[in-house]
């Protein structure tokens, strides 16, 4: 089946990540995507094994779909094929040539179904979303008015679309990463974290935390404003002593990112799709959640800790480390945290992931 | 047109050639200043009930309805009961009072609003001001107003409050979004 899904980077690296996931995905599933970006140049690091067609389109195949890559503004012409689904990604409007070219389409053959129409929402532990998931969404102006939009929202929960897992990536983590920590142990040891963060207050703090473990700590810095601030912070410190080291890691594709976040004993993370990474990971993480002007994000990551379970000191560390409490972040309790992350992703197991979700829906709207 | 997040209770939506009252509205702030506004709404020519959500900037088409300025007298179940200034008395189906039954007081005003001549929901003003009559006590020191604590007003509605409100205390209310504005 052909889908057309839509994604306009607004900053940072979450939204084409969480396009090429679920196209990456669909395409392994026998799908053919494609994928309107505005502007796709990280996908030259996230996802190496898309390369150029003889179109000079980026492409990815596998041995029953792929994807293709399309500029936002390259307009489909006469031959090109109608999709069967279209999914804008966290509510982005459809390009104007694309609405002028699905018009004129369904004006020339009025037999031929109209697509089913997706948004593809923002991931949230909220209970709105519980509410409005799978909801109608009139469309009431334009040249497709009195169509039906769906918003279809991941989660937590059996309520909700679920997250993106493939199968495949999910595999080759479990193959090629060496357990890590043993939380039956009481032993000190080497403690490795990744850390991809935006410029959280209590960064320089978390890294003197970690400086006081006799057996040493590595920090794995992921690139970006989080590498940044690190460097900032590590200049705020007094020169040290200890065991403490770090590597800073270059741009690294979505199945080595994954295999990074692996291997560590206590991630880092941010933003909606290393959260998800971190999940299946299985470590214990902590997580910047976007910080938005009006505050919203306070009961997000609220909600998102009351699904997590977390223990008293993760809940305490996240608040800390996302500015939304004035506390010292409190010691770092890794066998509790893993405990809390291992049980969160159990409880994620047994749910429907994202895209199979996503296929029994459109199916059901066909 | 309007977007929807300026569409209240009570207004009446076009949907294709229905007319749609608006009986609920929950406004849900997304990730990235991103929002979304589910809506219960139920087609006046039909009565059938629909729930839809909308980006809160989406553009529709309100139909302009007459109105009357009116206070709330009595509740006759299944009727609100409406009275204006002359004491001409209009009763409202009390499913068709939505979310306004959550703010709703004796001699409160409201504009009554009419379709083909016959009241068929309330409007109420964008705020309204209730008083706290339960809430954990105040936490002294904390006037971020960023982390909330559950409160309740007289008809039973909650409303999350910041943490330096105390029970008694007299707040100002956004009747659209549900939500704490200030204290009074």
């Amino acid at each position: 089946m052909l889908w057309d899904i839509f994604c306009r980077v607004i900053d940072n690296y979450g939204d084409l990540g969480v396009c090429w996931r679920l196209s990456a995905d669909l395409a392994s599933r026998g799908h053919s995507v494609r994928l309107w970006v505005d502007d796709a140049t990280s996908l030259a690091w996230m996802a190496p094994d898309a390369t150029p067609n003889a179109e000079g389109r980026v492409q990815f195949n596998t041995t029953t779909g792929k994807v293709v890559v399309r500029a936002w503004h390259d307009a489909l012409h006469g031959l090109d094929l109608p999709s069967k689904v279209w999914v804008e990604a966290f509510g982005c409007e459809l390009p104007e040539h694309f609405v002028k070219w699905a018009h004129q389409s369904q004006t020339n053959s009025h037999s031929t179904p109209c697509p089913v129409w997706l948004n593809l929402e923002y991931l949230s532990a909220e209970a709105y979303v519980e509410k409005s998931h799978k909801l109608p969404s009139p469309v009431m102006s334009g040249l497709l008015k009195g169509r039906t939009k769906w918003f279809f929202y991941p989660g937590f929960n059996e309520n909700t679309g679920g997250l993106i897992r493939e199968a495949w990536a999910l595999e080759k983590l479990d193959a090629g990463t060496t357990p890590g920590f043993d939380p039956s142990s009481n032993k000190p040891y080497p403690q490795k974290s990744t850390l991809f963060c935006y410029e959280p207050a209590a960064l320089a703090e978390a890294m003197q935390l970690a400086s006081l473990n006799s057996a040493g700590h590595q920090w794995q810095v992921a690139h970006g404003r989080g590498a940044l601030a690190f460097e900032n912070a590590l200049r705020t410190l007094p020169s040290r002593a200890d065991q403490t080291s770090h590597q800073f890691f270059p741009p690294l594709s979505q199945t080595q990112f994954d295999q990074l976040l692996k291997s560590s004993d206590l991630n880092f993370v941010r933003g909606e799709d290393s959260l998800v990474r971190a999940l299946w990971a299985g470590k214990a993480f902590i997580w910047q959640i976007y910080p938005q002007d009006d505050g919203a994000h306070g009961p997000k990551l609220n909600a998102f800790l009351d699904w997590l379970q977390a223990p008293d000191s993760l809940r305490r560390f996240h608040l800390s480390w996302n500015g939304l409490s004035l506390e010292p972040l409190p010691e770092v309790d890794l066998p509790a945290w893993q405990a809390c992350a291992m049980a969160a992703q159990a409880r994620l197991m047994q749910q429907m992931d994202l895209v199979s979700q996503l296929l029994q829906f459109v199916e059901e709207k066909r | 047109m309007k977007v929807a997040q300026e569409i209240r209770v009570g207004n009446v939506i076009m949907q294709g050639k229905d007319p749609m009252i608006v009986l609920r509205t929950e406004y849900s702030r997304g990730g990235r200043g991103a929002a979304t506004v589910r809506m219960k709404l139920k087609a006046l020519l039909s009565n059938m009930g629909t729930e839809s959500v909308f980006k809160a900037d989406d553009k529709m088409d309100q139909v302009i309805l007459d109105q009357k300025e009116c206070t709330y007298s009595y509740f006759a179940d299944p009727m609100y009961v409406f009275m204006d200034t002359e004491f001409n008395q209009y009763e409202v189906e009390s499913e068709n009072m939505g979310d306004a039954l959550h703010y709703l007081e004796d001699g409160m005003s409201v504009e009554v609003v009419f379709y083909d001549g016959k009241a068929i929901s309330v409007e109420l003003p964008t705020s309204v001001e209730r008083e706290i009559t339960w809430t954990e006590p105040a936490v002294k020191g904390d006037t971020s107003g960023k982390v909330l604590k559950p409160a309740k007003i007289a008809t039973g509605f909650e409303v999350p409050v910041p943490l330096f409100v105390n029970q008694g205390d007299k707040i100002e209310i956004d009747t659209r979004t549900g939500e704490y504005r200030k204290r009074v």
